[in-house]
């Protein structure tokens, strides 16, 4: 049996030589870290890949501006993230690539991103360009009949995605993630990597 | 004259009384609380959430809703399936609220959707909603303008 002496001993080095329990994130960590394509979009300023945020940890969210309240709801999540980063929030990037480019220019998603914080982009472009970017995140949607009103509905993917510094994927989020593991998550890679 | 008078008050007391008291022991069949509504952004799109309480014994459903500055509004729910999200009006038109049941219309779930919106919102905005039901008849209530990421009443509970 050790004595009190010998485990405090023994706790000190363990500290020292890194016997801390892993940083557990709050998303799904891939096992590899995956490029994101490097294929253009439209914004509003003109073509974007998602590889032009390197140098920034970048959310990447499939929505559309007609979806009334996941889409939103994630938003809302990741600009209260971005406010809560404080002098660092400029260090991380939003990008909501949408699933619906018939209606959704790159000026209608411009206006709609500005809505939550000025430096969220949105990106539009031909759904072969689209299908072509998501085909790395698993992207799933699907257009249905909807009504008169509404013209049509589609599902798609709510999980949303986050790329490091250097535009590789490397973690993944449910919609359901809360703000503070959210920002627990994207706090701690900010200052440990 | 003086205890006519006198008998009269009486009267009236006991009239008000009553009327009181039994609109104090008696709830109304439908109550709605905690009217939200996500209606700030620059979408053509809104929705609204709320608590629907059936105090009857008779089951109910809310058969559509209307809105100032909402062209249209449709009675939508919304499901995740492996990550995907689901949104479809809902089944027969209707929201059932069975009898002694509450249904909470919630972000990710049900929801009561406005569309050919007029114009956003400014948040804390009051705004009046009127419901439709099966029995009930029309319900009036007032909902506020809220963030849509505070939506759910809380950032955390997502």
């Amino acid at each position: 049996m050790m004595n009190r002496t010998t485990w405090g001993v023994f706790m000190i080095l363990c500290w020292l030589v890194g016997c801390q329990r892993p940083y557990q994130f709050a998303g799904t960590l891939l096992p590899v870290p995956q490029p994101a394509p490097d294929i253009a979009l439209e914004s509003v300023n003109g073509p974007v890949s998602l590889r032009d945020f390197a140098g920034q940890y970048t959310f990447v969210y499939f929505g559309y501006r007609f979806c009334p309240d996941v889409c939103p709801v994630t938003m809302g999540k990741l600009k209260q993230v971005k406010a809560d980063l404080g002098n660092r929030g400029n260090e991380m990037a939003v990008v909501m690539i949408t699933v619906d480019p018939e209606r959704d220019t790159p000026e209608a998603l411009a206006e709609y991103m500005a809505y939550f914080d000025d430096s969220f982009v949105g990106l539009s472009g031909d759904p072969e360009a689209i299908d072509a970017v998501g085909k790395p995140f698993g992207l799933h949607y699907h257009q249905h009949q909807g009504s008169a009103a509404s013209g049509y509905l589609i599902d798609h993917t709510a999980r949303f995605f986050l790329l490091d510094r250097e535009g590789n994927m490397i973690l993944s989020y449910a919609h359901e993630t809360p703000l503070d593991d959210l920002l627990r998550d994207v706090r701690h890679l900010i200052e440990t990597q | 004259m003086k205890r006519y008078l006198l008998f009269v008050v009486l009267l009236v007391g006991l009239l008000v009384q009553a009327a009181c008291s039994n609109s104090e022991s008696k709830a109304a069949p439908i109550t709605v609380e905690n009217v939200r509504a996500n209606m700030t952004m620059p979408t053509d799109t809104g929705s609204f959430w709320m608590l629907i309480t059936n105090n009857s014994d008779t089951d109910d459903a809310l058969l559509g809703a209307a809105v100032d500055g909402c062209g249209v509004i449709e009675l939508h729910d919304m499901v995740m399936e492996n990550d995907v999200m689901v949104m479809r009006p809902v089944a027969g038109g209707k929201i059932p609220i069975p009898a002694g049941q509450t249904v909470e219309l919630k972000p990710g779930g049900l929801h009561v959707m406005c569309m050919q919106k007029a114009a956003p919102l400014a948040l804390g905005t009051k705004v009046k909603i009127e419901l439709e039901f099966a029995n009930a008849g029309t319900i009036t209530v007032e909902g506020e303008v809220v963030e849509p990421a505070m939506s759910s009443g809380g950032m955390n509970n997502n």
